[in-house]
């Protein structure tokens, strides 16, 4: 996966979790909790549903990572490299 | 046969711990006593009508755009959509101390508002200052029990106000007798003032079929009439559960919805020795024409009364404590019209082992059952207006009947009087949901299931 097909395929997920979630204003270099209103149970969904579609296994350690569109597509280009 | 996760009892919370794991993965397992779902939230067939039993009304009320509330964190992280579950808000309830006071509350807190400080004209700003309190509190947060009514007392300096804001919480989720933990007082206080009250459109027989239509969607399996009768575990740590059939099923991880004594005696503890009160509930239900419905209140939901000087929530020491209860309207709320009859409920405190002392006589069981209605209704008349004449069938149930039914000990449906939080018993893949684990109500109930589940099994996997 390129980095901007993981960046399309977080905001999937995310669109999916909150069908109104407003990505035109979103900072990619941001927080998602504060510019999404995305709570901890939000993050679990995320970090379940890259495990459901591409058998990812993100340790809870490593949930941090996953704080900014940016931190998330950095994070996770090598974990999604031959997908 | 073995599966990864494994959860006993399909109710409320039951459902929807099954439901937050079949949306990652479907190896899930829900296992039923009875030949139906739903638990405390239930109903049955007479003569052709669908009776519903346990719900009065859901608490936690929210709008759709309040993305943070209770009720819609449920429906996000279930995959649920309002539009789908159409949800009709209450008229008004009251909390009606007969000859004394009276106070409505809705979904909008400022008639609640308006009606204690218009009624308790001194207690202003002692309310204002409880208000704040509940406000700023956090209730999720670990710490040792603090009473209720030395915190109200604190500021509200009247037992009669203290009592009535009690009543409805208490008899709505509390497990304790006559005074609660103040994060259980905030949470209820949140639930059923702040936030308010609602039922679905339809029958809990259609909520319930949409939660199990949505759980086999997702690929999730249920069985029915499939007793636990035993949980085997090694070094705390379980292994597989033995249905009454004989079958033997493995499993990584076992959540138990059924409570906490109870799941301790599959587990082959000995529970016989604690001696902690549970509260035990008698509920009647009568159905009247609906010709009938314009001589009885029609803009009340739910009335919350207590007609004894102090209110007592606490077991009774004869069968049923008539000086307070709960009279419900099923058919008194927003956008609901019923058609050919309608539904009064009525509930008080009731002590199991007066019940159970009738258990060998099945003639006397039944007079007292015939007899306590008949005094519900001679009591809740005074505050609704005769209706007697006009029932055409009516059903009592005893805490013998919520215990058979629901499998809650002593028929007690708010559970062990400590709960645990952490939904921890000891065993390190065994976790409490639903009532025991402490988050009470429909919403409440299904939101524990939803939190054990991602705390303990999805963030383990």
């Amino acid at each position: 996966m390129t980095r901007n097909d993981i960046k399309e395929l977080i905001m999937e997920i995310i669109a999916d979790i909150d069908e109104d979630a407003d990505f035109d204003s979103l900072k990619p270099d941001q927080p998602l909790r504060d510019q999404l209103d995305l709570d901890s149970m939000d993050f679990l969904d995320i970090v379940m549903e890259l495990r459901k579609r591409h058998k990812l296994q993100i340790p809870e350690e490593d949930y941090p990572q996953l704080a900014s569109l940016d931190s998330c597509v950095n994070y996770l280009e090598p974990l999604l490299k031959d997908a | 046969m073995s599966v990864p996760l494994l959860i006993i009892g399909s109710g409320l919370s039951g459902l929807a711990a099954a439901i937050r794991y079949a949306r990652f993965s479907p190896d899930v397992l829900l296992l039923e006593k009875h030949a139906r779902i739903g638990g405390l939230n239930s109903f049955f067939h007479r003569n052709g009508a669908l009776i519903e039993t346990g719900l009065h009304a859901i608490t936690n009320y929210a709008e759709p755009k309040d993305k943070k509330a209770p009720l819609n964190q449920l429906f996000r992280q279930l995959k649920l959509n309002r539009k789908d579950l159409p949800l009709q808000e209450q008229i008004q309830s009251e909390i009606c101390f007969p000859n004394r006071e009276s106070l409505l509350f809705s979904n909008d807190f400022n008639l609640f508002y308006s009606q204690v400080v218009s009624k308790f004209p001194r207690l202003t700003a002692a309310f204002d200052q409880v208000l704040a309190a509940i406000k700023a509190y956090d209730p999720f947060r670990a710490r040792p029990f603090i009473s209720t009514r030395s915190f109200l007392s604190d500021s509200i300096r009247d037992p009669l106000l203290i009592d009535m804001i009690l009543c409805p919480l208490m008899y709505y989720g509390s497990c304790s007798e006559n005074d609660m933990d103040l994060g259980q007082f905030v949470i209820m206080f949140r639930a059923i003032f702040l936030e308010g009250m609602f039922r679905p459109r339809g029958t809990i027989k259609d909520l319930l079929d949409f939660l199990l239509n949505h759980y086999t969607a997702f690929g999730g399996k249920i069985r029915l009439n499939s007793p636990v009768v035993k949980i085997c575990h090694k070094d705390k740590k379980v292994s597989a559960v033995e249905l009454a059939s004989g079958e033997v099923i493995e499993c990584d991880h076992l959540l138990s919805t059924i409570g906490y004594r109870e799941t301790l005696r599959l587990l082959g503890q000995d529970t016989s020795h604690e001696s902690l009160t549970r509260l035990g509930f008698i509920e009647s239900i009568f159905r009247l024409p609906v010709s009938c419905r314009q001589e009885l209140p029609l803009d009340r939901t739910i009335i919350f009364y207590n007609q004894a000087d102090r209110f007592r929530y606490e077991r009774p020491h004869r069968h049923v404590d008539f000086n307070s209860g709960v009279i419900c309207f099923p058919s008194n709320f927003h956008g609901i019209r019923p058609e050919g009859y309608f539904e009064i409920r009525s509930t008080h405190l009731a002590d199991y082992h007066s019940w159970k002392s009738l258990q060998s006589s099945p003639l006397l069981y039944g007079e007292k059952k015939r007899e306590s209605s008949r005094r519900s209704v001679e009591t809740i008349e005074k505050i609704t207006g005769n209706f007697r004449n006009n029932i055409v069938y009516e059903d009592t149930f005893t805490p013998l009947t919520v215990e058979r039914f629901t499998a809650k000990l002593e028929g007690a449906i708010y559970g062990h009087p400590r709960k645990f939080k952490d939904g921890l018993i000891g065993y390190g893949n065994l976790f409490l949901a639903g009532t025991d684990q402490g988050y009470l109500g429909i919403v409440g109930s299904m939101l524990s299931g939803i939190s054990m589940v991602n705390r303990h099994i999805l963030s383990a996997l």
